[in-house]
């Protein structure tokens, strides 16, 4: 077991624990800061798997900037005193079953691979080379990207007017 | 050498599984959302395990693209979650059964 | 094909007189049903027709030495080939005489008969067509066509058995008559499809040769006799399937005489006739045959001995001597059997006829009745009725001794000598039987000018007198024919036995009457005679047969020794106790259960399955989840 390997592993169990700890969590906002820490988890095991720039995007973006657009909503919508009511945690039963039937087959999928046993050789993407990557190769997937991203834009805001600033927007 | 590749195959399924829980079982919207971000983590994390495992940065793209969808996706949902909250006062998805037969 | 016929006169000839009452039916039953007289000219026309060209058969083919096969092909799949056709050798042309000539004069007849009957049109239609079916049935030259052709036999004699449908038990009379026919087909049929297995095709020719019948194993042989005598059981009312016959005579009179005497019954004995060559290659089938005629015989004449009802008394009778036919050829005596055959059939419808013109004019069948009322003032039925009567017993000079000779002759010729004298026993039952009615009639007792009652007599008025007369007049002209037939026929043994033996593969059956033999039945035939003037014709006499004194024997013969109680109770223990529970068990358990089963399954899955539409998302999803799930194991797998 390499340093590598044991930081692979104990990176895993963190994300996969507050994963966890998110999915249980009574409190929507303690469910958040628990996935926040995932996020951040992941961010540093995909610096582990040779993607500093991802990781960075990570941190900024993931859990940056949409967990905290969550907090933002969970606390509009003033929810920790209802929390307590309708987030009851449903029937697990189905749920749980139908997940571990999932990773059991996933595990399977790979135990049965023999091409799964390659170690994975340690590797780095300079951020420039990835940059130089992705505008040479993927400019239009780009391009779409950042188009997906004005129309949500524009939908979230329209969205979210709501009725009353409408009314006033269409009084001459 | 860091870890044979289907370990992290296997994290990725874990991480998707635990997504699908949450947003299978839990009787919020907002978990519901919660739920899809974390089955989109684990599908990030598989995919930059395959980039390294076949020393290609495609894998680190698509995994951008990924993070900024989801950007796209919440924003958008957590507005219609807003909204309907507004509309019906609850957020419990069991309760937007009108379309039932 | 027109012209493929007319260089062959036999075959034109032979599809004429075959096919003319076919067209008959077809007429009266679709155009001149509601012209009584026009039916009934055509049917008569149409048989006479085919009578007059089967007799010109006969003169064209009696000297051919060998038989004469028309065929076409029928059916034809894999290695079976069924045939169609007709066969013309002389015991088909003498069958076909037969049917013929008693279907002619049974029709003119019914003129009389049946006039002023609503149903006049329908009775003359289906007239013709047992006609067609019976004449058919004589010349078929393959067993399924033959077989076709029965079952066409059994259809009108089911239509005309039932003819006054409105009466309950005339229906029901009919009905039995068909079941219980059908049941002998169907051994019949079996034994065709064996024999259709086994030989690729049912030729009667190729049946009877002897050569082919020898690639059989013996096992196999005697069960397709058997299963094939079945039919003949069936038709001619042998023991055990004889109950139907007595209960036949609902139909009119004239039906009785033609089928269940002279014809249709005589179709078994028949066949008989022309698979004999068959039928003899093995020795158990011959002698199970040879118990069951002796069985019949027996049985049908100690019936006929405690009866009434004058027509019952002649359906026992015919059982009786059909059983006698079925032991001469059992015996081995083909001509024995042919002969008697052809006697019978004379004699039987005499009888008939006879017995017609009393019930006509004195609407009872009760021999009693038509006794006191005078029936032996009508002089030419009476006399006819002696005439039958005699032949029936086997008086000398009538055919009926000639042919009752020639089957003792066969039966003495026998090893064991019980058949001889159960013919013997049978042959004094059927004198006394026989005499036991004339002199009922002959010798009433008390006439009716004693014991009258008012309005009992038959139609009266001058109207009704004149009727009578041209009723009589009609009436009275087959008995005559048919009587003349019975005295003389007797006299033509020896040309009709040269003409039957010209037929490969039939030994000489004309055998030589044994003396000892000869004089024993005609001595035993004149003490029955004597003992029914004894106990019936002598003035004083007690009128009470000696069977009728014992209470026993009497309930016996007149229940037909219960036979018809046995079958009843059987049909009601196995039908109704067994298989109707059985079935209705079935119906509610198992249809109408597994019916139910099913729509409470559609209604719980329904039920189940309910949950995705209640417009909960996360069931969705779970489902969505789920299929992913499946999908990913299946390309996996795949």
């Amino acid at each position: 077991m390499t340093l590598y390997g044991a930081g692979f592993y104990l990176l895993g169990s963190i994300i996969l624990g507050t994963a966890v700890l998110a999915v249980t969590r009574r409190n929507t906002v303690h469910a958040v800061i628990c996935l926040i820490v995932s996020f951040l988890g992941t961010a540093v095991l995909f610096y582990l798997l040779g993607a500093p720039f991802l990781a960075a995007l990570e941190v900024i973006i993931y859990a940056g900037a949409i967990m905290v657009l969550f907090l933002f909503v969970i606390m509009t919508l003033k929810m920790e005193t209802s929390s307590e009511q309708g987030t009851s945690m449903g029937r697990w039963g189905p749920a749980v079953l139908l997940g571990a039937l999932f990773l059991i087959l996933i595990v399977f999928m790979v135990i049965r691979d023999p091409a799964d046993r390659v170690p994975l050789e340690t590797a780095l993407a300079e951020p420039t080379t990835f940059g130089r990557f992705v505008f040479q190769n993927y400019w239009l997937a780009v391009e779409i990207i950042s188009l997906l991203l004005l129309v949500a834009l524009v939908a979230a805001i329209h969205l979210g007017k709501g009725k009353g600033e409408q009314m006033k927007e269409d009084e001459p | 050498m860091i870890v044979p590749y289907g370990h992290v195959i296997v994290l990725a399924g874990m991480i998707f599984a635990v997504g699908l829980v949450c947003m299978v079982a839990r009787r919020n919207l907002i978990m519901l959302l919660v739920g899809v971000e974390i089955m989109m983590n684990g599908a990030a994390i598989a995919f930059v395990g395959a980039a390294l495992r076949w020393q290609l940065l495609t894998g680190q793209v698509f995994v951008l693209f990924l993070i900024g969808v989801a950007a796209a996706e919440v924003s958008v949902g957590l507005v219609l979650i807003v909204a309907a909250y507004g509309k019906t006062g609850s957020l419990d998805p069991d309760a937007y059964n009108i379309l039932k037969w | 094909m027109i012209s493929a016929l007319t260089p062959e006169p036999t075959l034109l000839i032979t599809a004429v007189a075959l096919s003319l009452p076919f067209l008959s039916f077809s007429v009266i039953s679709v155009v001149t049903r509601s012209h009584p007289r026009l039916s009934a000219g055509i049917s008569v026309g149409a048989v006479a027709v085919s009578l007059m060209a089967v007799l010109w058969l006969v003169v064209l083919n009696r000297h051919t030495g060998h038989p004469i096969a028309y065929t076409g092909r029928w059916i034809v799949a894999g290695e079976i080939h069924i045939r169609f056709g007709f066969l013309l050798d002389p015991t088909s042309l003498l069958m076909l005489t037969l049917v013929a000539l008693i279907s002619c004069l049974v029709q003119i007849y019914s003129l009389g008969y049946m006039a002023g009957d609503p149903g006049f049109s329908r009775y003359y239609a289906f007239q013709s067509l047992f006609a067609w079916a019976m004449m058919n049935l004589s010349v078929s030259s393959s067993l399924l066509q033959l077989y076709v052709f029965w079952e066409l036999v059994g259809l009108s004699s089911y239509l005309l058995i039932g003819f006054w449908y409105e009466k309950f038990s005339a229906s029901q009379a009919g009905k039995k008559a068909f079941v219980m026919t059908r049941l002998g087909d169907t051994a019949f049929l079996i034994g065709l499809f064996l024999l259709l297995i086994h030989f690729g095709n049912l030729d009667i020719q190729a049946l009877n040769n002897v050569g082919a019948a020898a690639r059989m194993s013996p096992w196999l042989m005697t069960v397709s006799a058997l299963l094939l005598f079945g039919g003949i059981v069936g038709k001619s009312a042998q023991f055990p399937l004889l109950t139907w016959l007595p209960d036949a005579m609902e139909g009119p009179t004239p039906v009785s005489a033609l089928l269940h005497s002279a014809t249709m019954v005589a179709a078994g004995v028949f066949l008989f006739l022309r698979l004999f060559p068959f039928f003899s290659q093995s020795e158990s089938a011959m002698t199970v045959f040879l118990y069951v005629g002796t069985i019949t015989m027996l049985m049908a004449s100690t019936m006929a001995m405690v009866q009434r009802d004058i027509k019952q008394v002649l359906a026992y009778s015919t059982i009786s001597q059909l059983g006698f036919m079925i032991m001469a050829l059992a015996a081995g005596g083909t001509f024995a059997g042919a002969f008697h055959l052809t006697t019978h059939a004379a004699f039987k419808a005499l009888l008939f006829l006879c017995a017609g013109v009393w019930i006509h004019h004195y609407g009872t069948n009760d021999l009693f009745h038509i006794g006191r009322r005078g029936g032996r003032g009508a002089a030419i039925p009476m006399a006819c009725l002696i005439v039958g009567a005699g032949g029936l017993a086997g008086l000398p000079p009538l055919s009926g001794f000639f042919s009752k000779e020639a089957i003792m002759a066969t039966l003495a010729e026998l090893h064991n000598p019980v058949w001889v004298w159960a013919g013997l026993t049978g042959a004094f039952l059927t004198a006394y039987y026989a005499f036991r009615m004339v002199f009922i009639i002959l010798f009433p007792g008390e006439t009716e000018s004693v014991l009258r009652k008012e309005g009992d007599t038959g139609p009266s008025g001058s109207l009704a007198a004149a009727h009578k007369r041209t009723h009589d007049h009609v009436m009275h002209w087959p008995l005559i024919i048919l009587a003349g037939i019975t005295l003389v026929l007797g006299f033509f043994e020896e040309p009709l036995n040269l003409f039957l033996l010209t037929r490969q593969g039939l030994h000489g059956g004309g055998a030589v009457p044994h003396s000892g033999v000869a004089y024993g039945s005609m001595a035993l035939v004149f003490v029955g005679v004597a003992v029914a003037w004894f106990e019936f014709g002598r003035k004083g006499s007690p009128r009470v047969g000696f069977v009728e004194r014992v209470p026993f024997l009497k309930a016996l013969f007149s229940n037909r020794w219960y036979l018809d109680r046995f079958y009843s109770k059987m049909v009601k223990t196995i039908l109704d106790r067994t298989f109707s529970r059985l079935s209705a068990e079935n119906e509610r358990l198992a249809i109408n259960g597994s019916l139910d089963l099913f729509a409470r399954f559609i209604v719980a899955a329904g039920r189940f399955l309910s949950f995705l539409q209640s417009g909960i998302l996360r069931y969705n999803l779970m489902i969505l989840f789920a299929a992913v799930t499946v999908l990913i194991l299946f390309f996996w797998i795949g």
